[in-house]
C-alpha cells in the first residue's frame, strides 16, 4: 500500500511522532515541546505562505499547536502525524484568510518579505528526510508547466475553487481540473518512487 | 465511464479543496454511500496534498512564539485546565479519580455536617441564652415576690412597730416605716420629689446613746414619687435606736450624713 510507506511503523520520520503523540496523550509537556521543535518550521512556513504576514501566521501556528495540545485525543495514532498536522494548519490558515479578507490586504503588501527565513537546515536527523522530501516536492511541482503549477498553488495556498482558478488564470474550467488532478497524481508517483 | 470512475476523477480535487460546491456535494454523497475504494484513494490523495506544504519557502517562527506556547501549555498542564480533554481520562488512573471523587463527596458531606453542627451549636447557644434570660427573669420575679412577701409580713405582723417620718419641709409628704425586731425594717412613701442629679435618699439610724448616725439603705422614688425600701438586717437593733432619719446624699450613699435630715421619725 502506498500509505503504508508513510505509516508510523515503517517510516523513521513518522514513528517518533507516534511515540510523542502517545506521550502527549498523557499530558507530557516535554513531548509537546519536541513535536513543536520537529514540525514548527514547516507548519510556520506553510501558514506564512498562505497568509504572508508574520504576526498573523504566528497567531495561527500558536492556535494549531494549542489545538494539538488540547485535543490530541482527536488524533488517530495509526495515521501519519505530519500530514494530519499540515492539513490542520492549512485549514486554519485558509479560514483566517477568508475570515479577515486577508487576500485584499495581502495584495496591498505584496512587497513584504518573508520574515526569519531559515538559513540552515535543522540539526536533528528528522530534518534530513524532511529536507529531502521538500526538495523532491519542489522538483516535481517545479517540473510542471508554469500555468499548471500556478493552478495547484492557487488551489493549495489560496484555497480557490476550480472556477475561481479558471477565472484567475483565464483558462477553461476543464483544463484547470485536469491540471490539478494530473499534477497531484504526478506528485504522488514521484514521492512513491523515493519511498 | 462508470459512475465510480467519474467520482475517482474528483478525488484529488476534493482532497485539495478545489471542487465547486455542486461537485463537492455530489462527491460527499458518494462517500457517504460507502465507497471504500474512494475512501482509500482519498486518504492517499490527502497525504499527497499535504506534501505541497514543502513548496512554501522555508521560514522559522520567532522564539517568542515558542515561549508563549510553552508558557500556556505548562500552565494548563499544571492546573489541569483542559478538563474536557479525553486525554485526562487516560492520563489519570480510574482509582485515583475514584479516590478524588470520594474525597470530594466526603469533603462536601463533612462541610455540610460541620455546617449543620455549627447551626445546631448556635441554636443550642441561643436556646441556652434564652433559657438563662428566662431563668434570671424568673429569679428576679421570685426575688421580687419574696421581697414583697417579706415586706408584707413586716407591714402586717403585729410585732412590727410603725414609725412616722415627718418632713422638715411642710410641703413634703410624710413617710412611714415599719420595723419588726426580727424581720427587718421597711420604709415607704408617696409623692416624694426626686432627689437631684446623681443624688439619692439614704436612711440613717440614730442611736439612743447619742453616737454617730448609723448609715443604712439608699433608695430613690420612681417617676410618680413612690418608693418602698426594706433592710432585713438593720445596722443596729430597734431597742438601741432613738430615731430614723432620711437625708439626700450623693449617689452610692455616704458613711455619715452630708446634709440636714429631710425626714425624721422617733422610734417609740
Amino acid at each position: 500500500m502506498f500509505l503504508a510507506a508513510f505509516s508510523p511503523k515503517s517510516s523513521d520520520d513518522v514513528s517518533p511522532d507516534a511515540t510523542l503523540m502517545e506521550h502527549l496523550l498523557r499530558r507530557d509537556v516535554g513531548a509537546f515541546e519536541e513535536l513543536y521543535e520537529r514540525h514548527s518550521r514547516i507548519v510556520y512556513s506553510l501558514v506564512l505562505r498562505i497568509l504572508r504576514q508574520g504576526a498573523t501566521a504566528e497567531e495561527v501556528v500558536q492556535d494549531v499547536f494549542l489545538q494539538l495540545w488540547r485535543n490530541s485525543a482527536h488524533y488517530d495514532v495509526s495515521r501519519p502525524f505530519l500530514p494530519w498536522l499540515l492539513t490542520l494548519a492549512r485549514n486554519r490558515a485558509l479560514d483566517q484568510l477568508r475570515l479577515k479578507g486577508e487576500r485584499q490586504r495581502r495584495r496591498e503588501e505584496q512587497t513584504e518579505e518573508f520574515p526569519q527565513i531559515a538559513s540552515a537546515a535543522p540539526e536533528y536527523e528528522q530534518a534530513l528526510d524532511e529536507k529531502r522530501r521538500a526538495e523532491r516536492v519542489r522538483t516535481l511541482i517545479g517540473s510542471l508547466p508554469s500555468a499548471q503549477k500556478k493552478a495547484i498553488e492557487l488551489a493549495y495556498f489560496e484555497g480557490l475553487s476550480h472556477s475561481e482558478i479558471a477565472a484567475s488564470l483565464k483558462e477553461p474550467l476543464g483544463t484547470v481540473k485536469s491540471w490539478i488532478r494530473n499534477g497531484l497524481l504526478r506528485l504522488k508517483e514521484g514521492l512513491q518512487a523515493i519511498s | 465511464m462508470s459512475t465510480n470512475d467519474q467520482f475517482r476523477e474528483l478525488i484529488e480535487a476534493y482532497a485539495i479543496g478545489s471542487l465547486d460546491a455542486s461537485e463537492r456535494a455530489a462527491f460527499e454523497a458518494h462517500l457517504a454511500g460507502g465507497c471504500d475504494d474512494c475512501v482509500k484513494a482519498l486518504e492517499e490523495a490527502r497525504w499527497t496534498v499535504s506534501q505541497l506544504a514543502y513548496l512554501a519557502p522555508n521560514a522559522e517562527p520567532s522564539d517568542m512564539l515558542k515561549g508563549r506556547l510553552m508558557q500556556t501549555v505548562r500552565a494548563e498542564a499544571a492546573s489541569g485546565a483542559k478538563s474536557e480533554s479525553p486525554v485526562r481520562k487516560t492520563a489519570v488512573p480510574w482509582w485515583l479519580w475514584a479516590g478524588v471523587a470520594a474525597l470530594l463527596i466526603f469533603s462536601v458531606l463533612s462541610a455540610r455536617n460541620e455546617q449543620r453542627l455549627r447551626q445546631a451549636v448556635a441554636d443550642l447557644q441561643h436556646q441556652a441564652q434564652v433559657q438563662q434570660a428566662e431563668r434570671e427573669r424568673l429569679e428576679a420575679e421570685l426575688g421580687e415576690a419574696k421581697t414583697q412577701a417579706h415586706e408584707a409580713m413586716i407591714w402586717s405582723d403585729p410585732n412590727s412597730v410603725k414609725i412616722m417620718l415627718r418632713p422638715k419641709d411642710p410641703k413634703m409628704p410624710q413617710l412611714e416605716a415599719m420595723w419588726h425586731p426580727e424581720l427587718g425594717l421597711c420604709v415607704r412613701g408617696w409623692k416624694v420629689p426626686s432627689p437631684g442629679d446623681k443624688r439619692m435618699l439614704q436612711l440613717w439610724l440614730i442611736p439612743k446613746a447619742g453616737g454617730k448616725p448609723m448609715p443604712s439603705m439608699t433608695f430613690w422614688p420612681d417617676a410618680t414619687g413612690t418608693f418602698t425600701a426594706m433592710v432585713e438586717n438593720p445596722p443596729q437593733a430597734m431597742s438601741e435606736t432613738q430615731a430614723l432619719a432620711i437625708t439626700e446624699e450623693p449617689a452610692g450613699g455616704s458613711a455619715q450624713p452630708t446634709s440636714t435630715p429631710m425626714w425624721v421619725g422617733r422610734v417609740s
